[in-house]
């Protein structure tokens, strides 16, 4: 599953230009992060992504499709995407959250085994199954979330701010996930503003600038290498990702 | 008098929710404040007019019928082509296919007001638990409570069900998990012309007439339970529609005859008091959103 963003431009209105000439690829099998500050365009590239705010110029292409053009069906491609909002239904119940994840899936049995699958990942959606989504506290609704998109399969998971607001142990157990998952085989594009623990966790990592411009991108040692791109982080990634001290 | 304020007042209740649930289950999947949801019932009311001298109960079927066609072609013809739209383009779309339908009813079959006798057995009593109930007020407990809990069954215990509350409540993120969009929207316009002919039974059978008008009040009691329970939430409006319904049933008990003339004042009065402490509806969890 590739994913290649390339010289997009995304307008809000007449006149607000969220992202100005964005471009970055994600590789079948790669973890890659998409790290900026408040209003740097992450979240717009996301949805831009989604085909849910078309491009003024530029393209997004999975697998060569173009996700703006009418036949293209991220499901088909198996495209999840855990919004930054999460996107919980907190009127249904956290089964009914996580099975209308597989609603498209004629593969009922298998269905039960993926289900299984996440609530021995997350053991808190066993123990809330039949509670409302919206009595679930932010870090348990993102497990949800992540779990619901995970009923598809996908080829290609995209994840927007997925440890925003949430407990430092929360975080750990989101990081560790993601790393579960990247072994597992999903490919991610995961947009955060936790920086240093995206560098950590990442194969490359992407540097946004608001008005949604990359100025740079690479591994540790590669973003550690920008004066630009320390500047704008306010710390240098060592080797293993971490700010140096 | 007990028992018979008890049906009286649960089934106005019923037949209360049963509307607003058709305006919130519209609102929520499609963000349409359908005012044509009143012609729907002018619809079903209509075929009551016309299959009148037909047995009741095919009468009531073709009532049901000609309610969901005019529901699923007002989606097809108005409202299909602006989907995505502004909130309040699809608000004055609405009105509009509500004038045209009315204007269409005037001008043909309802130039005025047409009678349509209630069926002879509902306008006896019979003992229930030794009150003399009205057959009618029995009839809308019965009919009404009886599609309220097929609606709860639906909305809760089918997958279609499931659906479409995940859609009233993120149509965007339904989708993107692969609820169809453009069948859940069929859906909630085929049940909303479902609750609308029901709707439509109980009310001519109560007003003995029809008219181009008689969409009107259902209508707007519809909005009105959907605000009062909370617009974002199904559960809210049913609620908001069944408190409206009680009230009403309550205030027509309560209030002595020189007041009963002022029963909507005092309803509404309320219903201000309850918004003034919950803008977003006694269920919603967010502010209402009408336009």
């Amino acid at each position: 599953m590739d994913l290649v963003i390339d010289d997009l431009y995304v307008q809000y209105g007449s006149s607000v230009m969220a992202v100005q000439g964005a471009s970055l690829n994600v590789r079948d099998g790669e973890l890659v992060a998409l790290i900026g500050q408040n209003g740097a365009g992450k979240s717009t590239l996301m949805k831009a992504v989604m085909g849910w705010v078309g491009p003024h110029s530029g393209s997004v292409m999975i697998d060569g499709a173009a996700v703006n053009d009418r036949k293209f069906s991220h499901l088909k491609r198996g495209v999840s995407f855990v919004p930054e909002d999460r996107g919980i239904f907190s009127s249904l119940t956290v089964g009914e959250n996580l099975r209308l994840g597989g609603v498209t899936r004629r593969d009922k049995k298998a269905l039960d085994a993926d289900i299984e699958r996440e609530l021995e990942r997350f053991p808190v959606l066993r123990k809330y199954w039949g509670r409302g989504a919206s009595l679930l506290s932010g870090g348990e609704q993102q497990q949800l979330a992540i779990a619901r998109a995970m009923m598809l399969n996908p080829r290609l998971l995209l994840l927007d701010e997925p440890t925003l607001g949430l407990a430092p142990i929360i975080v750990d157990l989101i990081f560790d996930v993601i790393e579960q998952l990247r072994a597992e085989g999903v490919t991610i594009l995961l947009v955060e503003q936790n920086a240093v623990r995206s560098i950590e966790v990442a194969d490359r990592t992407y540097v946004l600038q608001a008005p949604g411009r990359v100025i740079g991108s690479g591994t540790a040692a590669e973003l550690s290498a920008s004066p630009a791109v320390v500047e704008y982080l306010g710390f240098e990634p060592n080797d293993s990702g971490k700010a140096a001290s | 008098m007990i028992i018979e304020y008890l049906i009286s007042a649960l089934g106005l209740g019923a037949l209360y929710a049963l509307l607003t649930i058709g305006v919130a289950l519209l609102f929520g999947v499609l963000g349409l404040m359908n005012f044509a949801y009143g012609e729907i019932i002018l619809a079903a009311a209509f075929a009551l007019y016309f299959f009148r001298e037909q047995p009741w109960f095919f009468a009531v079927i073709m009532a049901v019928v000609f309610a969901v066609v005019v529901a699923v072609l007002s989606e097809r013809l108005a409202f299909h082509p602006l989907r995505g739209a502004d909130p309040v383009t699809l608000m004055i779309a609405s009105f509009a296919v509500s004038l045209a339908l009315q204007s269409v009813a005037r001008m043909t079959v309802l130039p005025r007001a047409q009678g349509v006798p209630p069926e002879s057995f509902l306008s006896q009593r019979v003992d229930l638990l030794g009150a003399r109930v009205s057959v009618l007020d029995l009839l809308t407990f019965v009919l009404c409570g009886t599609v309220l809990a097929a609606v709860a069954y639906v909305m809760g215990r089918t997958s279609l069900g499931v659906q479409l509350r995940a859609a009233a409540e993120n149509f965007q993120m339904a989708e993107a998990l692969g609820v169809k969009g453009n069948r859940v929207i069929a859906s909630a316009f085929v049940i909303a012309g479902v609750l609308a002919g029901i709707g439509a039974v109980v009310f001519v059978a109560r007003q003995g007439a029809v008219s181009a008008e008689m969409g009107l009040q259902p209508m707007l009691v519809g909005v009105i339970g959907a605000v009062l329970g909370g617009m974002s939430s199904l559960r809210g409006a049913a609620l908001g529609g069944f408190i409206l319904g009680v009230g009403t049933a309550t205030l027509e008990a309560l209030l002595p005859s020189s007041l009963i003339a002022f029963r909507d004042a005092f309803l509404f009065t309320a219903l201000i008091a309850v918004l003034v402490v919950r803008p977003q509806g006694l269920l919603s969890g967010s502010k209402v959103r009408v336009s």
